[in-house]
C-alpha cells in the first residue's frame, strides 16, 4: 500500500474536482429523496389515513365493507 | 382508404397554405442566419453548408410536427379515425405522407436554391437535394411518433423537440455526411445508401409506434 | 405462495422499505473500499500519471447510465404490455438516477479530457453517444412530467423508452462513423490506460458500489412514487371522480 500523492502529480484539481462533482450529485439525490419522502409521509398522516401500508383498491389487504 | 386520407389532409393543408409557406420561410431564414453569424468567407461557408442546411431542415420539420395530429384531435376527427375498421397503421401512414408532401417536400425543393448561398457546386447541390429527398421521410416518420405522444399536452413544440431531436441524429449524420462527402470530392453513395436504409426501416416501424402512441394519448 | 400479489404497489411498498438498508449500507462500504484500492493500492499510470484515477468514477458511471436506460425500457415495456403499474413506476424511478449517472459520466469525462488531451470537451464517439443518451433520458423525464394522468404517462413513456432503446445502437453506430470520418486515422481519444490488476479490481468494486447505490436510491424513489399516486388516487375518490 502506498500513500497517494495528494496533489495527484499536479492533476489534483481534475481528480478531486471529478470526485467532488460526483459526490455533489450523490448527496443531492439522497437528500432530495429524503425530503420528498418526509413531505409525503407527513401528508399521509395528516389526511388521517392508515399510515402503512397504503391501501390501493384491489390489493390483498383491502377490507371489504 | 389510404388515398382518401392523403387527399383529405392535402386539401385541408391547402386551405391553410400560410402554414406551409411559413415552414419554408423559417427554413430559408435560419439558413441565412449562419453566414451572418459566422462570416462570409467562401471556403468556410462551403464547409459548414451541409450541416447548416440539414440542421435548418431538422428544425423546420420539427416546428411543423405539431400540425400533424393537432387539428384533427381538436375537432374530434382523430377519435373517429381510431374507431374505423381500417387499420390505424394505414391512417397514420396516410397522414404522415400528406404531412411530408406539405411540410418537407417544399424544403427539399428549395434547398438547392438556398445552397447557392454557400457557393456549392452543381454536383453538390444535386447531392443536397437527394439527401434531403431520402432523409426528410425519416424526419416525418420519426417525428410522427413524437407528435402522437405529445398530443394535447402543454409545452408544445419544445417538448416534441426534446423527444425527437436525439432520434433525428443518425439521419443528420448521414444526410449531412453525404453532402460533405460531395464537397470534399469523395463518393456520397455509402451515406445515401444508409440514409435510404433508415428511410425503409422507419417506414416499416414508425407508423406502428405512432399508432400505439395515438391510442395511448386518446384513451 | 402467490408471488404475484407483490406486483401490487401496496404490497411491495413495505418490502421495498425493508430492502433499502441491505443495499444502502453495502453500497457505502464498497464505495469506501473501491476508493481505497483505487487511491492507495493501484499504482500511478506510466502515461497519464495520477490523472487516470478519474476512471474509477467515470467508467462505472458511464456503464450505469447505459445499463439503467435499458433496464428502464424493459420495466416500462413490461408495465405497458402487462398493465403492471408497479413495473411502470419502477421505470419512472430509474430514469432520474440513470440521467444522473450519465451526467456524472459526462462531467468526469470532461475533467479527464482536459489534463490528458487539452480540451474540456472532446467529440469522440463515446462522449458524444453519452451526451445523446442524456438527451434521451431528458426526453423521457420531460414527457412523463408533462402528462398529468399517471397511466397515460406510464404508457407514453414506455413507447418513448422502447423507441429510444432500439435507436441507441443505431445512434452509437452513426456517431462512430461520424467520428472516424472526421478524425481520420489518428489517436483514439480518452483511451483507457493499460489496466493492471489492482486498477481493474478498483473499477469493479466501484461498479458494484454504484449498482448497489442505484438499487437503494431507486427503491426509495419508488416508495415516494407509490405514495404520491396513492394520495392523488384517494383525492380523486374523495371528490367522487
Amino acid at each position: 500500500m502506498n500513500w497517494p500523492d495528494l496533489s495527484m502529480g499536479g492533476y489534483g484539481f481534475y481528480v478531486w474536482g471529478s470526485y467532488i462533482a460526483s459526490l455533489i450529485f450523490f448527496v443531492w439525490e439522497v437528500v432530495s429523496l429524503k425530503q420528498r419522502k418526509k413531505a409525503l409521509t407527513q401528508q399521509q398522516q395528516q389526511s388521517s389515513k392508515p399510515v402503512s401500508p397504503p391501501v390501493l383498491r384491489g390489493s390483498i389487504n383491502e377490507t371489504t365493507s | 382508404m389510404l388515398r382518401w386520407i392523403v387527399w383529405r389532409d392535402l386539401m385541408l393543408a391547402w386551405r391553410r397554405r400560410a402554414d406551409m409557406l411559413s415552414t419554408v420561410f423559417f427554413f430559408v431564414i435560419v439558413v441565412s442566419l449562419f453566414p451572418l453569424g459566422i462570416g462570409p468567407e467562401t471556403q468556410l461557408l462551403r464547409t459548414i453548408a451541409p450541416g447548416v442546411v440539414w440542421v435548418a431542415a431538422l428544425l423546420a420539420s420539427m416546428l411543423s410536427l405539431g400540425r400533424l395530429f393537432a387539428n384533427d384531435y381538436q375537432d374530434g376527427t382523430l377519435e373517429q379515425l381510431l374507431l374505423t375498421p381500417q387499420p390505424l397503421f394505414l391512417v397514420v401512414l396516410g397522414k404522415t405522407f400528406a404531412h411530408w408532401i406539405v411540410a418537407e417536400l417544399p424544403l427539399v425543393l428549395i434547398a438547392p436554391l438556398v445552397g447557392v448561398q454557400f457557393d456549392l457546386s452543381r454536383e453538390t447541390l444535386w447531392i443536397l437535394f437527394l439527401s434531403l429527398l431520402v432523409g426528410t421521410p425519416v424526419l416525418s416518420l420519426i417525428g410522427s411518433v413524437g407528435a402522437a405522444l405529445t398530443l394535447g399536452l402543454r409545452g408544445g413544440g419544445v417538448l416534441i423537440s426534446l423527444l425527437v431531436l436525439p432520434l433525428y441524429i443518425p439521419a443528420l449524420i448521414f444526410g449531412a455526411g453525404a453532402v460533405e462527402a460531395s464537397v470534399m470530392g469523395t463518393s456520397p453513395s455509402a451515406h445515401l445508401s444508409l440514409l435510404g436504409a433508415f428511410a425503409i426501416v422507419s417506414l416499416l416501424f414508425s407508423p406502428w409506434a405512432t399508432a400505439a402512441a395515438l391510442r395511448i394519448s386518446l384513451e | 405462495m402467490n408471488i404475484y400479489k407483490y406486483a401490487s404497489p401496496a404490497m411491495f411498498y413495505p418490502i421495498a422499505g425493508k430492502l433499502i438498508p441491505w443495499f444502502a449500507i453495502p453500497a457505502a462500504l464498497l464505495f469506501a473500499t473501491g476508493l481505497f484500492v483505487g487511491f492507495f493500492i493501484a499504482p500511478t499510470d506510466f502515461q497519464q500519471g495520477d490523472a487516470y484515477r478519474i476512471i474509477f468514477i467515470h467508467v462505472p458511471a458511464a456503464w450505469m447510465g447505459m445499463f439503467l436506460y435499458v433496464l428502464m425500457a424493459i420495466y416500462a415495456g413490461i408495465g405497458w404490455a402487462f398493465n403492471a403499474r408497479l413495473s411502470s413506476m419502477m421505470a419512472s424511478s430509474l430514469a432520474i438516477t440513470g440521467a444522473m449517472f450519465t451526467a456524472i459520466s459526462l462531467i468526469t469525462g470532461a475533467f479527464w479530457g482536459k489534463p490528458t488531451w487539452g480540451t474540456w470537451w472532446v467529440w469522440d464517439a463515446r462522449m458524444t453517444s453519452t451526451l445523446i443518451l442524456l438527451f434521451l433520458y431528458i426526453g423521457f423525464i420531460s414527457l412523463q412530467a408533462a402528462i398529468d394522468d399517471a397511466r397515460r404517462a406510464d404508457r407514453a413513456g414506455a413507447v418513448l423508452a422502447l423507441v429510444g432503446v432500439i435507436n441507441v445502437p443505431i445512434i452509437y453506430f452513426s456517431v462512430q462513423w461520424w467520428n472516424t470520418l472526421h478524425q481520420g486515422a489518428t489517436i483514439r481519444l480518452l483511451q483507457k490506460p493499460t489496466i493492471r490488476g489492482s486498477m481493474l479490481a478498483a473499477l469493479l468494486i466501484m461498479l458494484a458500489a454504484c449498482w448497489l447505490y442505484s438499487v437503494a436510491v431507486v427503491l426509495i424513489r419508488l416508495r415516494c412514487i407509490i405514495l404520491e399516486r396513492e394520495q392523488s388516487a384517494s383525492r380523486f375518490a374523495e371528490v367522487g371522480v
